[in-house]
């Protein structure tokens, strides 16, 4: 069977799926710990919430979106194919559609999830936040924030706080003309740039358990 | 058309009121219309500055809550009769005015100046959002240090946020010898990191310490490079293309020594 949760961007938005055939505390603790990875990443950001074929009943749901609420997530709709779902959703408030999840998840492999490029210096106490890849052309000055569920590629100076692969993709990397962050993080691995260190073009990635940082050579693990 | 200019820094003593009091001088110097309005309500120094604290009788918060015309609240300054303060009231905070309450401020100051001047306080705060609602341009002020320059990039971001254009860096309080040596951040530093336009570099300077302590501005006093610094500043808010002032270096031995039998020896071209 597959993980017990799945955080996908979409075009509609973040979709949260839930297996349906994994027990409901599994389920609610693969989230809570996947929420408690230490980012604010999912912090105000609506959900869709989808249990697919899942008989949900409705202290399920309550003790889900009790969770959701711990850390600031918005229920968006309820997807759901069962009728106990439907009552469930009802009962909480929330709209609820029927899922075609097997056909959606082919259709939306995670890399192809829309990136964003942006053209601009992000600056101190500046966040910005996307489920899927970030292109910056421009600098990450420090003190900016830059929260990606993809990889991160900075055409620019790299002095603030990144974090890659924040839905947890160990794939994901950190590109930059200037590697210096303040603080490098992807998935669940953490760096810090030491003190005394030269400039240059270098890519950051998950190898062996731990984040390495090699001369970025403009090519592009896929 | 009269320009409203807000002068702001984020973090706090790197200059903001002393820039706005030797930049409204300077800009009345120059025959200019100025006002220089103090925004930074509840710690009001602009008044001290400029020597005219003993003339206050109404203050910004007066007029905005309609306790006095805002003609009665301008206080015209000593030497420059197109030069005047509007002062901030001492016993009142940030609250007491809105962002609304700055715009149509002003606006009706606009009719009567060709310059507006807002001392904005330090933080990013309710003051400071007040001190930019009205803002046609912004000049920010920074030391060459880390941590003023860290919360002068916060600024700009903040201030292309709100959309007022692309504001313009006074960098203050610089030491050419310290710069020389490796010491202090250079301008080139501090202009890489903002990534903005550079209108003015103010070099370190004993003459602003006395003469604020007199009630006076430094591009009244002869030979005070700030002055100059602030001087030139105005020229290039006014269109001129005045090259940047080439600092002087270290005194050297000769010139100590002219210095203390009180002759100057002519520097080598600035």
């Amino acid at each position: 069977m597959s993980a017990p949760i799945a955080i996908k961007g979409g075009k509609d938005g973040l979709r949260l799926m839930l297996a349906e055939d994994a027990g409901w505390d599994e389920v609610l603790t693969a989230l809570r710990s996947q929420l408690e990875l230490g980012t604010e990443f999912f912090h105000g950001a609506e959900l869709t919430i989808d249990v697919g074929d899942r008989a949900l009943h409705e202290d399920e749901l309550e003790a889900l979106l009790t969770l959701m609420h711990e850390h600031g997530l918005q229920p968006g709709t309820l997807a759901t194919n069962s009728r106990e779902g439907r009552s469930a959703g009802r009962a909480a408030g929330i709209s609820t559609r029927p899922t075609n999840r097997h056909v959606a998840v082919q259709q939306r492999p995670a890399e192809a999830d829309g990136a964003l490029l942006v053209t601009r210096t992000l600056r101190s106490g500046q966040v910005l936040r996307h489920h899927g890849h970030v292109t910056i052309i421009g600098d990450v000055n420090p003190g900016a924030e830059v929260i990606a569920g993809g990889s991160i590629v900075v055409w620019g100076r790299l002095r603030g706080t990144v974090h890659a692969g924040a839905l947890g993709d160990t794939n994901a990397q950190v590109c930059a003309l200037e590697l210096l962050p303040s603080l490098l993080r992807i998935a669940e691995f953490m760096a810090r740039t030491p003190d005394q260190r030269p400039g240059g073009p270098e890519a950051a990635r998950i190898k062996d358990g731990q984040i390495e940082v090699e001369q970025w050579e403009g090519k592009i693990r896929s | 058309m009269a320009r409203v200019i807000t002068i702001t820094s984020g973090k706090g003593g790197v200059g903001k009121t002393t820039t706005t009091a030797n930049l409204g001088t300077a800009l009345a110097m120059q025959g200019q219309r100025v006002v220089a309005v103090d925004a930074d309500i509840g710690l009001r120094n602009l008044d001290v500055v400029m020597g005219l604290e003993n003339r206050i009788v109404y203050d910004l918060v007066d007029v905005v809550e309609g306790r006095c015309r805002l003609r009665q609240a301008l206080i015209k300054d000593k030497r420059f009769p197109e030069l005047f303060l509007l002062p901030a009231a001492q016993t009142r905070d940030k609250d007491a005015v809105s962002p609304d309450d700055m715009i149509e401020l002003c606006n009706n100051l606009r009719r009567e100046f060709d310059f507006v001047l807002v001392d904005s306080p330090a933080g990013i705060e309710g003051g400071f959002r007040n001190a930019i609602a009205g803002a046609d341009e912004v000049l920010i002020v920074t030391t060459p240090e880390v941590s003023a320059v860290r919360d002068a990039d916060r600024i700009v971001g903040l201030v292309e946020a709100f959309e007022k254009g692309h504001p313009r860096l006074i960098l203050n309080r610089i030491r050419p010898q310290m710069v020389n040596r490796g010491e202090m951040m250079s301008k080139e530093d501090v202009v890489e990191i903002l990534a903005i336009d550079l209108i003015g570099v103010v070099p370190d300077d004993e003459v602003i310490v006395t003469s604020t302590n007199r009630g006076e501005v430094a591009v009244m006093q002869k030979g005070s490079q700030a002055g100059r610094a602030y001087n030139d500043i105005a020229r290039r808010l006014l269109g001129e293309d005045v090259p940047m002032l080439v600092l002087t270096e270290d005194q050297t031995f000769l010139e100590k020594f002219f210095g203390a039998i009180g002759l100057r020896p002519r520097r080598a071209a600035r």
